[in-house]
């Protein structure tokens, strides 16, 4: 039996918290790495970064506070590399990465649903169906820690603790003299109110929300889920791979214990973005212009599907709750993830 | 009103297309002409104004038209 209070509750409610917020920030990584090259804008990884700085100050906190034990991700070169590699490969063609196709599909967006299918199945395939040994193969070159055997962090794990509250304390510093003060400044300029309190639900519900406040947002958000899902069980912040993959799982077998709080996560994104987008007025129901783009959207699902089970976890994962960690893994997982993306939407954005 | 030269329908577009498109739609147009852009993609609805901001063009009006619908009406520099 699914425990309501522990499991399924907490982690449905944070997933609708999670889908508003993603929603409402037009929150995609996808995005987010391909308009730097592609479009020369940057207000998507600015929240990204901030998302990630909020996250590594909180986990710190909390670690010394002794509420979490820190969990980073192992560091397997090769999985890594190659997963991560065909996952922004995929995320390119399925239009989305997993946070950013799943907020989708309570969109409306039915290329993002079919995307979200192909993911699933290639995320349960790869973990524990017929691709599983191409994984095991991939993922057997591990790199511990020297000594400990932990899992490889940046600065060791001894030191994992301090380092990311100074580079969380730092970093946010940082962000905040050369990102939030000149947005300041430059409103103070145009004569608008710096902090504008009116028609609070028009700004909330109505317009999209700007890249500082959707990344303060998802920092905090991270750090709760953190402690909600150590307590069902899960040692780790927020992820999507394993949500899907557990999804497809219970249907297909009907194991109870397949209904992680991972899965009540995920779905919860979907009718949290749900939710937000038919306040907003931005619900509805479309399919691709062009038939042939929902096959291109299921194929890119699939190897996004594969590259998170192989790279062990998805751009929320390893990017979002990866990196605050310190995780040598992680962090080669999203290089390759940015890489195969740029490599993908040279050809087919930029090229003439 | 304003007259319009040409215009663009990016609805059914999936992420990046209606960015891309219109970009490139607008380089090709020639100095004072206006582009409607047709749009049903909610990050594009926001974040188009702004790339053609950057690029110098003019943009007189974002309607938004019906349920995740917009229509933006740019002119270009």
């Amino acid at each position: 039996m699914v425990d309501i209070f522990v499991v399924l509750l907490p982690g449905l409610i944070l997933g609708i918290i999670f889908g508003i917020i993603l929603q409402r920030g037009r929150f995609c990584m996808n995005s987010a790495f391909r308009d730097i090259l592609v479009l020369k804008e940057f207000s998507l990884i600015k929240a990204v970064i901030i998302a990630i700085l909020v996250s590594m100050l909180g986990f710190a906190i909390m670690a010394f506070a002794g509420i979490i034990n820190l969990s980073p991700k192992p560091f397997a070169p090769v999985a890594n590399i190659v997963g991560g590699f065909i996952f922004g490969l995929g995320m390119t063609l399925a239009a989305g990465c997993a946070s950013g196709t799943t907020y989708r599909v309570g969109e409306g967006m039915m290329g993002s649903f079919v995307a979200l299918l192909g993911y699933s199945i290639g995320a349960f395939v790869t973990k524990s169906g017929a691709w599983a040994e191409v994984k095991t193969f991939l993922q057997t070159y591990k790199i511990s820690e020297e000594g400990t055997g932990a899992n490889l962090t940046v600065f060791g794990s001894g030191l994992t603790p301090t380092l990311m509250l100074i580079i969380g304390i730092a970093g946010i510093a940082v962000v905040f003299f050369f990102w939030i003060l000149p947005m300041l400044k430059k409103r103070k300029a145009s004569d608008s109110k710096m902090f504008d309190f009116s028609n609070m639900g028009n700004k909330i519900f109505k317009k999209g929300w700007s890249w500082s406040i959707t990344g303060l947002l998802i920092g905090i958000l991270a750090c709760f889920a953190y402690v909600s899902s150590a307590a069902a069980g899960r040692n780790y912040p927020l992820g999507i791979t394993g949500g899907w993959a557990n999804w497809l799982k219970y249907w297909t077998t009907g194991a109870d214990s397949a209904l992680t709080w991972e899965v009540f996560l995920v779905v919860g994104v979907v009718i949290g973005a749900f939710i937000s987008s038919m306040i907003a007025g931005e619900f509805k129901l479309r399919v691709p212009k062009d038939g042939k783009r929902i096959v291109i959207q299921f194929i890119g699902g699939l190897a996004m599907g594969f590259g998170a089970v192989v790279a062990m976890g998805c751009n929320i994962g390893n990017t979002l709750s990866g990196i605050p960690l310190l995780s040598v893994g992680s962090i080669v997982t999203t290089v390759f993830i940015i890489l195969g993306s740029w490599f993908l939407a040279y050809f087919l954005f930029m090229r003439k | 009103m304003v007259d319009i030269n040409d215009t663009l329908d990016c609805r059914g577009e999936v992420c990046p297309y209606p960015d891309v498109k219109s970009k490139r739609k607008a380089k090709k147009m020639g100095s004072g002409e206006v582009l409607k852009i047709f749009i049903d993609y909610p990050l594009s609805a926001e974040r188009i104004p702004e790339t053609m901001k950057s690029m110098g063009h003019e943009i007189l009006s974002i309607d938004k038209t019906g349920n995740s619908e917009w229509e933006i009406v740019v002119k270009i520099k």
